[in-house]
């Protein structure tokens, strides 16, 4: 009977379990091996061993989008999770309206990513653009933003912000996990809104922050589609998604390209691993 | 136990894989074809009524269907060159004819093109002809020309006092600066104008060429990025960025596209191609918005020559075509009816046909008659997307967010990685 069981339950994960090695474990393999090619995506590919890896470490363009990212990761995921965090804070409150404030500041994550960008290109155009309509009205000259390479990285951070919101809803369902009972025993103990938010709200939010981070890392290291419509000046919108897809669609140099596509899984791989082991020292668990 | 249901589910995923892989063509239906084009909206209703037109005058000897990809097209045609299921015909710009020829993906039709009795390589401008030349061989037939002329707002001329170029005018890029110079910082109706709008177009071969230079030779191999009238070239792109000829790069996008500077009678010249539907939009504008257009040639170059950048396009035959007499007769059928569709025809003596496909163009038509013989694609290599890259990034933006670059470094500079890439060519 508990044999029968077991087969049953194996054929209802079977079609599962295809998927996966078909469509999932099967590409991995072949993209192991691509990577190992010198391939343009007609005809044979040629294994050339581990040279795509070691060209490309030392190819200036490789260097250049990495550090381009890396910069972008580095500023981009604390601000967005304090941000995020800072938004759910206020509007986890029942007061009269909030309900409207969730939705708006939710309203980013559902927005397509192409559309953000190409509204982000009027909002950040130097002559007629929102954001320096309004620093005109206080009489400051605003940059040229993504004309300008040493502002390509702020006006993707402002971007990064803007869409913030997105992970509202993981803090504010974390948010109401927090007993009321330790506020009031805080409140007892004479502690204010900043002690309180500081010695119980973050503490017991670490939990989601860790998993708003890792993702946030991800999401960073993967940043593509605004930076691919919208690029920047001094190729400082070259981020490394956009490196690698140019490589394999534009320069035709797929093997080169799958072998960006596994650095890049090592990078992340590597740094989730760097922000799991760190996990015992700030991430809280009963 | 175990071991039956690993095996069980081996045989699950090795019968699958089977039937994905059976899910190739077939067996191929020898008289039935597709066509690739990435028209999208009218243009592919278009699109679509000529291949009908075609298909029905074949009286069942052949069927073209029509694949349309309206986005991502070439992602999407590699894509499915990769998985063995490249369409028969397709389009490709000039610049990738060089690129999939060298990828061995196109069929070479250089026999019966030269051999044809109705569609012959000295039929086609020489310009054009040879955007779909690669390696001694041609890889497909252009069947679009769209060469680049001068659009000029005439009132703004005259009421600024400047003299206008003429339809034909043998006019020197030195002559354009100081008609743009005229221009700029000037105030017509209410706002600032300029003499031209540049921010990446025209694009960088049309400046290389105006020095009497160029970036890759006719041989293909050597890159002639460096030479002095190449810098020279350049040196008059640095001019119209310096005297602030052009709004700055920056501001450019603030109105939209390029071509709303002359829409909006911000600029007085506006390098656009003949297919441009500058008439077409004036006309519809408000009567207090709209304003005569005047053309003029491109200027003439350093070396002679006024040549125009042309973009073409080729529509090319899949490798497994090559020496199939029906195919090569499809493609030339469907070509010369393309030939009654677009502005302008790439080939000799058909003039006539752009005003039948578009009226508008009557007062253009001196110019256009001026410029086809100048009209010319680069001398495309397979490495031409890494080059144009660098061209792009590293030497024409830098030169028009900073007058002061030292853009002749950076050629010498790009020469030298240009010929690396030459040099590592399977």
């Amino acid at each position: 009977m508990k044999k029968k069981r077991q087969r049953a339950g194996f054929y209802f994960v079977l079609p599962w379990l295809i998927g996966l090695c078909v469509f999932t474990a099967l590409p991995m393999v072949a993209a192991v091996y691509i990577s190992m090619t010198d391939w343009d995506i007609v005809g044979n590919a040629d294994f050339v061993g581990l040279k795509n890896y070691i060209t490309l470490f030392s190819t200036a363009e490789f260097v250049r989008s990495l550090w381009v990212t890396v910069r972008y990761a580095v500023i981009a995921v604390p601000l967005i999770i304090a941000t995020s965090m800072t938004i759910a804070v206020l509007v986890s409150k029942n007061y009269r309206g909030a309900g409207v404030f969730r939705v708006i500041y939710y309203m980013p994550a559902i927005v397509s990513g192409v559309a953000v960008a190409i509204v982000f290109k009027w909002i950040l155009d130097p002559s007629y653009g929102l954001l320096n309509g309004i620093l005109s009205f206080f009489h400051i000259q605003g940059p040229d933003w993504l004309y300008d390479p040493n502002w390509v990285l702020p006006s993707y951070l402002i971007m990064a912000v803007w869409g913030a919101g997105g992970g509202l809803l993981t803090y504010l369902a974390a948010l109401k996990d927090i007993p009321e009972e330790l506020y009031g025993a805080a409140m007892i103990d004479g502690a204010g809104t900043f002690q309180k938010v500081w010695y119980i709200t973050v503490p017991l939010m670490t939990p989601i922050i860790f998993y708003n981070l890792v993702l946030g890392i991800i999401g960073a290291f993967r940043k593509f589609t605004d930076a691919y419509v919208l690029g920047g000046a001094g190729k400082e919108g070259n981020f490394y998604m956009v490196y690698l897809y140019e490589e394999a669609f534009a320069h035709y140099r797929m093997g080169y390209a799958t072998a960006l596509a596994w650095v890049l899984f090592a990078i992340i791989l590597l740094l989730t691993f760097v922000v799991n082991w760190t996990k015992k020292y700030w991430v809280y668990s009963e | 136990m175990k071991g039956k249901m690993v095996i069980r589910f081996g045989l699950v995923v090795g019968l699958l894989m089977l039937f994905l892989a059976g899910c190739g063509r077939g067996n191929e239906d020898k008289t039935t074809f597709t066509f690739a084009t990435w028209a999208a909206g009218t243009e592919l209703s278009e699109f679509q009524e000529i291949i009908d037109k075609v298909n029905e005058e074949a009286g069942g000897a052949y069927r073209i269907e029509v694949l349309s990809i309206p986005s991502d097209y070439y992602v999407k045609i590699s894509t499915k060159i990769a998985a063995k299921k490249c369409p028969d015909f397709f389009w490709l710009t000039q610049e990738l004819i060089s690129k999939y020829a060298q990828m061995g993906v196109l069929a070479d039709i250089t026999e019966a093109f030269e051999n044809s009795e109705t569609l012959t390589p000295d039929m086609y401008y020489d310009g054009v002809v040879s955007s779909a030349q690669y390696d001694g061989s041609y890889w497909g037939l252009p069947w679009i020309a769209n060469p680049m002329i001068l659009y000029c707002n005439k009132d703004m001329f005259r009421e600024l006092g400047v003299k206008l170029p003429t339809e034909d005018d043998d006019w020197t890029w030195q002559e354009f600066i100081d008609t743009c110079r005229q221009f700029s910082g000037k105030e017509y109706k209410g706002n600032t104008v300029y003499g031209t709008v540049i921010d990446g177009w025209p694009n960088i071969e049309t400046f290389i060429w105006a020095g009497g230079g160029d970036i890759i030779a006719e041989d293909g191999q050597q890159i002639i990025l460096n030479s002095a009238e190449a810098k020279k070239g350049m040196g008059y792109l640095q001019t119209i960025v310096k005297e602030n000829l052009s709004p700055r790069y920056a501001e450019v996008a603030s109105l939209g596209d390029n071509n709303v500077w002359f829409e909006k009678q911000r600029v007085a010249m506006y390098f656009g191609g003949i297919q441009d539907n500058f008439e077409k939009k004036v006309s519809e504008m408000s009567a207090d918005e709209q304003f005569e257009i005047a053309y003029a040639p491109m200027p003439v170059c350093d070396d002679g020559g006024a040549w125009s950048f042309d973009w073409t396009a080729s529509t090319v035959m899949a490798k497994s075509l090559e020496g199939n007499e029906l195919a090569y007769e499809i493609l030339e059928t469907v070509t010369k009816a393309f030939f009654e569709w677009k502005v302008a025809p790439p080939v000799k003596d058909s003039l006539e046909n752009v005003i039948q496909i578009d009226p508008n163009k009557e007062g253009a038509m001196k110019t256009i008659e001026y410029t086809m013989p100048y009209a010319r694609s680069a001398n495309y290599i397979p490495e031409w997307s890494d080059i144009n890259d660098k061209l792009w990034y590293n030497l024409y933006v830098s030169l028009l967010n900073d007058a002061s670059f030292d853009y002749q470094g950076k050629m010498d500079e790009i020469k030298e990685y240009s010929e690396g890439l030459v040099k590592e060519r399977k």
